[in-house]
């Protein structure tokens, strides 16, 4: 999809030589209302309640001694809720929020928004960038935040990567990190992903969790339930611990974010299969899933699937279509791009007292 | 011929866009009639919302029944009342499908399961939940489909029909058509929980949103919660994000609407033409075979005026009739 | 065999013996079961005054609790009728129609005109109608000019045990949405009904009394009012005839007009506001289409032009006494009008 945004971002630039660092956030408020919640049990965070993570995170991130953020905008009622929650801390008269200034972009409503809102983002020099989203959105943002950290919060459906952990914990880990308290190694992990390239780079996709190829010839309703339909499968790390594709591989051979390569895995018709997985695909959906083989995917090595045609599915999400005329390749990059590390961090800020000083935070900031 | 790989056969497809286009062409030949002046009263025009009605209905019989809006032009057609009867009926004639009583805006065929256009927002919502109700006690697996707008979505009667079915578990599906306006408010500043899945949640059913100018993706998803509904799964709320043309009433300026905003939405957001691009390129359908559609279609447009034309009105006898079964 | 029951327990009777019969009838209202998801006794109410109680016993899940949802389940009844169904929907008192009229006037009333006769919606709305119940402002109008107003809805209001069996039987078999008004102060009132099951044609008025002097045009709760007047009068010498009306809509103006074609002299009585009542409603018909019999003006007497008040001393004033109605039918014989309104020389 082209883009044809263009986006002010001068008046960030000043911004970012204030004081403090300038920190992104990305809230997706269309992430979790896909045809997940009827086939399978998936619960959906309300508008409301991705808003409260927000002020969360901001309210951590002023404890901190952020002073401004920057934030995607929407139409899907985020931005609205966040802004009575800073309106009524600012007719209480309290400090409790940085100030929030949104992206002065054209709203698509498609995620083409989110790519654009990190390349004005990281544009505007963003020390990190705080993602609500699922798989989908956090792919968005990494396709294109280059060396710019991410801090993913899991507001969606399928949530393989990002952390499923107190957004106001990430808060005041991102506060921590960008404002230069933990060392570089401690403060941010690599991870790894996986570029597709349909026709020699005609066509780029990438994705951070899984890239499954299925029969499934079209792109509907996008969601990955028809397990008859897999036919090979693709993971940057194999979890037994989550749900989704990355569970299949992970149930068969766990291999860690920080390892060095992933899995590929090749399945078959249940009634022609040696080793059936039973796999918690989505949330609450348990299936039986053949398989054939399965090997190391090491870094930097083309794979061509040997699958003919169908849909190939990125994180989860069913986004591409290819027949025997295209010519699929998949590479895995380690260190692709960071995250924020944010149990690291914590336990870092313990050790080191960084919490635990006479003078309070704020007499820092101000 | 390619291999088809999409969900519907080849006829189907075909099907498909033969439906949508004959709605399209119906509502912009109502556009034009209208400016001629030659249609009383008022018409509110579904181009560009084919996709919703044509993926939705795809899934439906007969027995199955739908409550639709003012807007209701296009799931008149999708459910297969006749074409030939609703023009008679929006020229008031006496062959109309409603005898010329009930016009645009009540045009009904509970033959085809249409339980009627309504000029009352929200009310066709209980009435869906009737027909859900029938489809229970008889034990058929037919369900109700009630279709509101983003507007009425605010309306008392549509929230209570949401407790009410999920209350009942009623095989009632709720399709939220967001085109982002209410008449001429935006649906931004109307709907203050901003998502018309939470409003599902907040009433124990679940909610889907799709891209409502996207067949296959209404298509797949009306697929999955009509099924569940049929199975006893009870009910579900879809919302299918679109865009109008045309404005709420024919004659309404749309002055509300950004500048270039219609233009750029019948370039990029075109149901038809996405649709039809999306089947050729995958070589399950030929562009001429389309093109023949295109102009059998007009074809039979252009003969449901003519007839509409030429049919002859109520007379005064008509007016004091079917008032009751019996008095 | 006729033996005597209430009109609450021929009400109950009706619509047993109709759900026996036929299998589409279907009810639905608040609490008209009681106690669904309660951990008591299932039918713990059987309606808010017991008129449904023991029915839920007899045909189970076609008895539904609804929530507090008029306007989605009256029109779910009236979609479900339209779908084939005969749904009766209570509406626990007519006062609470403010919240689901519009499926009542605008949907289910013009169905059959709005889609050219193709569409039949068979639904019966019972509510209970009327004051002295000390139920104040809220819970005691009538009510009954507001539907009767509507072209595509049959109103009937009932004033005894036997009617209201035979009229609600009728209304259940009726193609056509029927409004049927029960008065909360008739419940306990007695009459001689047969055990089985028999219907009374709407718009066939009843002449209770016979009378050459005065005709008493009236329904519902005043039926009774009116008698007592009649049975006051008649010390007098004067023998009033009383007509009760049963159905508003179809209403009975043959049997009206030859009352006042015989006496000339005539007194309708609502318990409705007087407004647009069916008193003015009555009252204006005969004078266009009979002021040639009448001997003096139409006496119309209501309820005055106010909320039903709480305070029982006010209740009683509010509701129209027997003392008012022949208070009214003695202005009639007062009058020095002779037929055609041409004064006697005096």
């Amino acid at each position: 999809m082209k883009s044809t945004a263009t986006i002010d971002i001068v008046g960030f630039a000043e911004i970012a030589q204030g004081n403090s660092p300038l920190v992104g956030i990305i809230a997706n408020p269309v992430s979790a209302r896909d045809i997940r919640r009827v086939i399978a049990n998936a619960s959906s965070l309300q508008i409301a309640d991705r808003a409260n993570i927000v002020l969360r995170v901001l309210a951590c991130l002023r404890a901190c001694g952020i002073g401004d953020v920057v934030m995607m905008p929407e139409t899907g009622g985020i931005g609205r809720h966040v802004d009575r929650g800073l309106a009524r801390a600012r007719n209480l008269g309290e400090q409790q929020f940085p100030n929030v200034h949104y992206l002065p972009m054209r709203v698509g409503g498609t995620v083409d928004d989110t790519h654009q809102a990190t390349k004005a983002m990281v544009r505007a020099g963003v020390a990190a960038i705080v993602v609500l989203g699922g798989d989908g959105t956090h792919r968005a943002v990494a396709a294109h935040c280059g060396v710019t950290p991410i801090a993913g919060i899991s507001t969606g459906t399928n949530n393989a990567f990002p952390d499923h952990g107190e957004p106001t914990i990430t808060g005041l880990a991102v506060g921590l990190t960008v404002t230069g308290r933990i060392p570089d190694e401690i403060a941010f992990v690599a991870n790894k992903r996986i570029d597709v390239s349909i026709n020699h780079g005609a066509v780029r996709e990438i994705a951070l969790v899984d890239v499954a190829l299925v029969a499934e010839g079209f792109v509907g309703a996008r969601a990955l339930w028809r397990t008859e339909n897999f036919r090979e499968l693709f993971v940057t790390f194999a979890d037994p611990a989550v749900i989704g594709m990355s569970a299949i591989a992970g149930l068969l051979e766990p291999v860690t974010r920080a390892e060095s390569g992933g899995l590929a895995v090749r399945m078959a018709p249940l009634a022609q299969s040696r080793t059936v997985v039973q796999a918690p695909i989505g949330p609450g959906l348990v299936s039986s899933i053949g398989i054939r083989d399965w090997r190391r995917m090491p870094g930097e090595v083309p794979f061509v699937p040997g699958v003919a045609d169908g849909s190939i599915a990125l994180d989860g999400e069913r986004e591409l279509s290819f027949s025997e005329r295209d010519q699929v390749v998949l590479t895995l990059k380690d260190r692709a791009f960071r995250t924020v590390n944010v149990s690291g961090v914590m336990r870092y800020a313990a050790k080191e007292g960084l919490l635990c000083s006479t003078k309070a935070l704020l007499d820092a900031a101000e | 011929m390619a291999n088809n790989p999409f969900p519907l056969s080849r006829e189907d497809l075909l099907k498909v866009y033969r439906t949508m286009k004959t709605i399209r062409e119906f509502e912009e030949r109502l556009h034009v009639d209208f400016a001629k002046g030659d249609i009383p009263g008022f018409v509110h025009l579904y181009a560009g919302e084919e996709a919703s009605a044509t993926g939705i209905m795809m899934h439906l019989k007969d027995n199955d029944r739908i409550a639709s809006t003012h807007r209701g032009h296009g799931h008149c057609i999708a459910k297969g009342v006749d074409v030939h009867e609703m023009m008679a009926e929006i020229h008031g004639k006496a062959t109309g499908a409603c005898r010329g009583k009930g016009g645009s805006m009540h045009i009904a065929d509970l033959s085809k399961g249409m339980m009627g256009a309504n000029g009352i927002l929200g009310a066709g919502a209980p009435l869906a939940c009737g027909a859900g109700l029938a489809a229970k006690f008889r034990g058929d697996g037919s369900v109700g489909i009630s279709f509101v707008g983003d507007g009425a979505s605010n309306q008392g009667m549509f929230l209570e029909s949401l407790n009410l079915a999920a209350v009942w578990n009623l095989p009632v599906i709720f399709v939220v058509e967001n085109n982002g306006y209410a008449e001429s408010t935006s649906v931004e500043w109307a709907v203050a929980c901003d998502s018309y899945v939470d409003r599902a949640s907040g009433f124990g059913l679940p909610g889907v949103s799709v891209d409502g100018t996207d067949f296959f993706a209404v298509h797949e998803a009306a697929g999955e919660i009509i099924r569940r509904a049929r199975d006893g799964g009870g009910p579900a709320l879809l919302e299918c994000e679109m865009v109008r043309f045309y404005g709420h009433f024919e004659g309404d300026a749309q002055a509300y609407r950004a500048k270039g905003e219609v233009e750029d939405l019948r370039a990029r957001r075109d149901c038809i033409k996405n649709f039809a691009e999306r089947v050729i390129e995958a070589g399950v359908v030929k562009r001429d075979e389309l093109s023949a559609i295109d102009r059998e279609v007009l074809d039979l447009i252009e003969d449901a005026v003519g007839s509409a034309k030429a049919a002859p009105l109520p007379t005064a006898k008509d007016l004091l009739t079917d008032v009751y079964v019996s008095y | 065999m006729a033996r005597k029951i209430s009109m609450k327990d021929a009400i109950n009777e009706a619509i047993d013996l109709e759900m026996r019969r036929d299998p589409t009838v279907i009810l639905m209202g608040e609490d008209v079961v009681g106690g669904t998801g309660s951990p008591g006794e299932a039918d713990a109410w059987g309606g808010v005054l017991g008129v449904t109680k023991g029915l839920y016993a007899k045909h189970g899940k076609r008895l539904m609790d609804t929530p507090l949802s008029e306007s989605a389940y009256v029109g779910a009844a009236i979609g479900a009728a339209a779908c084939g169904m005969r749904p009766i929907a209570e509406l626990m008192f007519v006062d609470f129609m403010g919240v689901c009229f519009d499926e009542i006037f605008n949907q289910a009333a013009k169905f059959q005109y709005m889609f050219g006769g193709k569409v039949q919606t068979p639904v019966v709305i019972r509510t209970m109608v009327g004051a002295g119940f000390r139920a104040a402002a809220q819970h005691s109008q009538m009510l009954t000019p507001i539907f009767t107003h509507i072209p595509g809805l049959k109103v009937i209001c009932p004033s005894n045990a036997y009617d209201a069996k035979g009229l609600l039987t009728q209304s259940i078999r009726d193609n056509d949405p029927v409004i049927f008004c029960e008065h909360k102060n008739l419940y306990a009132h007695e009459s001689d009904v047969p055990a089985e099951a028999y219907t009374i044609p709407f718009g066939e008025a009843n002449v209770v009394r016979e009378g050459k002097d005065a005709t008493i045009v009236t329904y519902g709760l005043m039926v009774h009012k009116a008698l007592e007047a009649a049975d006051a009068l008649a010390k007098e010498k004067v023998e009033a005839e009383v007509i009760d009306l049963r159905t508003l809509s179809p209403i009975d103006w043959e049997t009206v007009i030859e009352s006042v074609e015989n006496t000339g002299r005539l007194v309708v009585v609502d318990e409705a506001h007087p407004r647009c009542s069916i008193a003015t409603d009555v009252a204006a018909y005969v004078g266009q289409n009979a002021f040639g019999a009448l001997r003096a003006g139409a006496q119309m007497v209501t309820a005055p032009h106010t909320p039903v008040p709480f305070s029982p001393a006010l209740e009683d004033l509010y509701i129209p006494s027997s003392t008012a109605i022949a208070a009214a039918v003695r202005k009639t014989l007062a009058s020095e009008q002779e037929a055609g309104g041409r004064r006697r020389a005096s």
